[in-house]
C-alpha cells in the first residue's frame, strides 16, 4: 500500500501544486537554516583524533607565580618542553610552535613566498597521522643534534617543484638550504586541535622543520608571547630561557599505566623545578587532557553555537506551524474524497497512513531543497562573511539527516490534520458531493 | 440477510434532539430487490448509513450476515464494507484524479488484492456495465449515465452480497435513468441483494419490495398490500394515505 498511498501524493501535489510549493518552501526554508546552523556547529565540534582521543595527551603546567595568571596556561614554555623532550615515557611525543619562513627553490624564476610553518619534532606525523606520499620523517638523530630537513605538503610540492616525488630536493627557507625528505598529502584536522591558539579552524600549515633547528634558525613564534613578569629580553636565547616562548606539547600514552606513569613523571619534574626555584608557587602541578578535554577546556565549540542551533530549530517549529494550518485546508478540502473511500472499505488507518505518507514526501521534497538552502547559506557564509573553510563544508552525514528531519517534522506537523481528516464522518460528505 | 431490530437514530445538539428513525425494524432476505422511499427528512439516508455502517445507532440490534454490527470496531466495519457492501450514490462520488479503471480498483486496493487479480476484476466489472473500452478516460469524460455505471462497477468489483443504492438515478435524466434500472435489475437476478433509496415512485414498484419509511419508522406497502402486515405498518399505512 505504502506505494500506492506515494502515487496518490504524489497526485494531490500536482493536482494543488501552489499550495504544495508553498509548504515545500516552508519546510526547506525552516530544514535550510537548521541544517546550515547544525552542520557549523556538527563541524566544530568534531574530534578529529578519532580513535586516538584518548590516547593523545596536551601537556600543561601551572608554573607562574602566585599573584600572577591565576589559571593553568594552555602552553608550556621553550624550557619546559626542552626538558619533557628528556621522558622516556610516552610513545611519542613533540613539541612544537608555528612561525612563518621565506620561501624559495634553487629555481631563480620561482618568487619567493611567506609561508607558515610548523616547528615539531619527527614524532609529530606519528602522533598525528599524517599521511605521507613520498618519503617519511626525518631521522630520530635529527631532533637530539639538528639538521636542516623539511617535509611539505603536496600543495607546496606542486608550487616549488611541480609535483612529483621530490625527496631529496633543496628547498630555501629564510635563504637556508634544506633537504626535503618528506611529501604528504593534504592534512587538514578540524579543529586543528594540536595548536588552537592560533585559531582552532585555521588551516595546518604546510612545511615542517625540526624544533632542534629553534636554537640555531632563532624561529619566532607566531603564537602567543606573553609573560606573566617582567623580563629583560635582549637576545634570542634570553627569549628562549624566558617565561614566555610558548609552545604546544603533546605526547602519546597508550595505556593507562602509562598515563599514570607520565603524570607521576611530571610531578617528579615539577617538584624539581620547585627544588631549584623556579616554579615557586605551592600547587605548582603538571597536567595532561585527551583530545576531547582539551577541546571542551578551550571552549573550542562556543556555547553561542548551541545557542543558534536551538533558534532554528525554533524557527523550524514555526515553519512548521505553517504548515500544518496549510495541510489542515488542504486535507478537509478533500474530505468528500475521504468519505468515497471510507464508504468503499477504507478504514481510518489506512486513511490517516495515506495522508502521512503525502506529508512525508512534501517534507521530503522540503528536505531536498532545504539542503540546496544550506548549501547556499554555507557558501555566502564563507564567501562573504569569513566563516573558516573547515566549517563551510556541508558535511555529507547531512544528506541523509537533512531529508530525515524533514520528513519526521513535516510528519509531525501532519499527524494532526491527518488525524482530522480520518476522524471526519464520510456520511456527511456522501451526498454533498 | 439483513436484520434491523428497534433500532433508533438520535441527533443532539445543545438544545435539540432529532429521532431520525424510531424503533425501526426491517428483515432483507438474501436476493432481494428492496425499494425505500419516504418524504425528504423521513430517515431514508440515515437507514442507508445505518445499514452501509457509515454511521452507528443509539439503540437496537443490526445483524448483518449473521453478525452483530453493535461495537464494532473501525477496522472490522471497513472490512465489512469492503468485502460485503457495495454503495452506489446519487452523485456517483467518482474520484476525479483517477481514470476508470483507478476507480474501480480503489476498493480492491483496500481489500489487498494482487495486482493480477485487481486487473481481472477491474477488466470484468467494467465490461459488465459496459464501459471496458474507456477505462482510461477520467470521470469528467463521461456522461452522467456512464459516470453512475462506472460507480456501479466500482460497487460490484469486489463481489459484495449487497449493494446500497442512494437514488443512483436521481441525476439522470429518464433514457439514463432507465438503463442504469436496467442494470440494477440484471444485478439482481444475478444474486446480489439491492437496497435501493428513490422518490422516483415508478422505479420503486419495479423493485420485489417497496418499504417506505415515515417520520423514522417502516411501513413495508408491499406486505401491507398481500395483507400480512402488524399494527404498526397499518397505522403508519393509514396516516399516509391519509395525508
Amino acid at each position: 500500500m505504502f506505494f500506492y498511498y506515494l502515487d496518490l501524493a504524489w497526485r494531490s501535489i500536482k493536482k494543488t501544486p501552489f499550495l504544495s510549493l508553498l509548504m515545500v518552501l516552508a519546510i526547506s526554508i525552516g530544514i535550510g537554516i537548521t541544517i546550515t546552523t547544525l552542520n557549523v556547529y556538527k563541524m566544530a565540534s568534531i574530534n578529529p583524533a578519532g580513535e586516538r582521543s584518548s590516547q593523545l595527551f596536551a601537556v600543561r603546567l601551572l608554573s607562574q607565580d602566585n599573584d600572577t595568571w591565576d589559571e593553568i596556561t594552555p602552553q608550556i614554555t621553550y624550557q619546559d618542553a626542552f626538558n619533557l623532550r628528556t621522558s622516556a615515557v610516552p610513545v611519542r611525543q613533540s613539541a612544537m610552535f608555528r612561525t612563518g619562513l621565506a620561501v624559495q627553490t634553487e629555481d631563480i624564476n620561482f618568487a619567493p613566498i611567506l609561508e607558515s610553518v610548523r616547528v615539531i619534532d619527527s614524532d609529530f606525523f606519528g602522533l598525528f597521522d599524517v599521511p605521507f606520499i613520498y618519503g617519511g620523517p626525518w631521522e630520530k638523530q635529527v631532533d637530539d643534534e639538528g639538521g636542516y630537513k623539511v617535509v611539505i605538503n603536496e600543495d607546496i610540492n606542486q608550487k616549488a617543484f611541480g609535483g612529483g616525488n621530490s625527496i631529496g630536493k633543496t628547498l630555501l627557507l629564510n635563504r637556508k638550504p634544506y633537504q626535503v625528505v618528506g611529501v604528504t598529502a593534504q592534512w587538514n584536522p578540524s579543529p586543528k586541535y594540536y595548536d588552537v591558539n592560533n585559531g582552532a579552524f585555521n588551516n595546518s600549515e604546510q612545511i615542517f622543520v625540526p624544533f632542534s633547528l629553534t636554537p640555531i634558525e632563532e624561529f619566532d613564534s607566531w603564537g602567543n608571547n606573553n609573560s606573566w613578569r617582567r623580563e629583560d629580553i635582549r637576545t634570542y636565547q634570553d627569549r628562549l630561557n624566558s617565561e614566555m616562548h610558548w609552545l604546544q606539547y603533546w605526547v602519546e600514552l597508550d595505556t593507562p599505566a602509562k598515563q599514570q606513569e607520565y603524570q607521576q613523571w611530571l610531578a617528579a619534574y615539577v617538584e624539581q623545578q620547585k627544588l631549584i626555584g623556579r616554579f615557586k608557587r605551592p600547587d605548582a602541578h603538571g597536567d595532561i587532557s585527551d583530545v576531547g578535554q582539551w577541546l571542551k577546556e578551550h571552549n573550542v565549540v562556543p556555547e553561542d553555537n548551541k545557542v543558534l542551533v536551538g533558534l532554528s530549530v525554533l524557527f523550524l517549529v514555526v515553519c512548521l506551524v505553517n504548515m500544518l494550518g496549510l495541510l489542515l485546508a488542504k486535507f478537509l478540502k478533500r474530505a468528500p474524497e475521504v468519505g468515497v473511500r471510507r464508504a468503499i472499505g477504507a478504514s481510518r488507518l489506512q486513511i490517516f497512513a495515506q495522508h502521512l505518507v503525502e506529508v512525508g514526501l512534501i517534507g521530503f521534497c522540503g528536505g531536498v531543497l532545504g539542503l540546496l538552502w544550506a548549501w547556499g547559506a554555507l557558501y555566502v557564509l564563507s564567501t562573504k562573511f569569513d566563516l573558516e573553510q573547515s566549517l563551510a563544508q556541508l558535511d555529507q552525514s547531512m544528506w541523509l539527516i537533512a531529508p530525515m528531519i524533514a520528513v519526521s517534522a513535516a510528519i509531525i506537523a501532519g499527524l494532526y490534520p491527518a488525524w482530522r481528516i480520518c476522524s471526519t464522518n464520510p456520511s456527511v460528505y456522501l451526498k454533498s458531493q | 440477510m439483513l436484520s434491523m431490530k428497534n433500532i433508533s437514530k438520535v441527533f443532539k445538539t445543545d438544545l435539540v434532539e432529532t429521532h431520525a428513525l424510531r424503533d425501526f425494524n426491517l428483515e432483507v432476505n438474501e436476493g432481494e430487490f428492496v425499494a425505500v422511499t419516504g418524504p425528504s427528512g423521513s430517515g431514508k439516508t440515515t437507514f442507508l448509513n445505518i445499514a452501509g455502517l457509515l454511521e452507528g445507532f443509539t439503540q437496537g440490534d443490526y445483524f448483518l450476515d449473521g453478525v452483530n454490527i453493535s461495537n464494532l470496531s473501525d477496522n472490522k466495519s471497513a472490512a465489512i464494507r469492503n468485502e460485503k457492501i457495495g454503495f452506489i450514490f446519487q452523485g456517483f462520488n467518482l474520484i476525479s484524479d483517477l481514470n476508470l479503471a483507478e476507480n474501480v480498483e480503489v476498493p480492491l486496493r483496500y481489500r489487498g488484492f494482487s495486482a493480477k487479480e485487481r486487473k481481472v476484476r477491474v477488466e470484468r466489472a467494467l465490461d459488465q456495465v459496459g464501459l471496458a473500452a474507456r477505462m482510461k478516460h477520467l470521470p469528467t469524460q463521461l456522461s452522467g449515465g456512464q459516470q453512475q455505471r462506472v460507480a456501479i462497477a466500482r460497487a460490484l468489483a469486489g463481489e459484495p452480497r449487497f449493494l446500497l443504492a442512494d437514488e443512483p438515478t436521481g441525476n439522470l435524466d429518464s433514457l439514463m435513468a432507465r438503463q442504469v434500472m436496467e442494470l440494477l435489475e440484471d444485478i439482481n437476478k444475478a444474486g446480489t441483494t439491492i437496497i435501493m433509496v428513490t422518490h422516483d415512485a415508478e422505479l420503486a414498484r419495479r423493485a420485489q419490495r417497496n418499504i417506505q419509511i415515515v417520520d423514522g419508522q417502516v411501513c413495508d406497502f408491499t406486505m401491507y398490500q398481500s395483507g400480512q402486515t402488524d399494527n404498526k405498518t397499518q397505522s403508519i399505512a393509514d396516516a399516509v394515505s391519509v395525508a
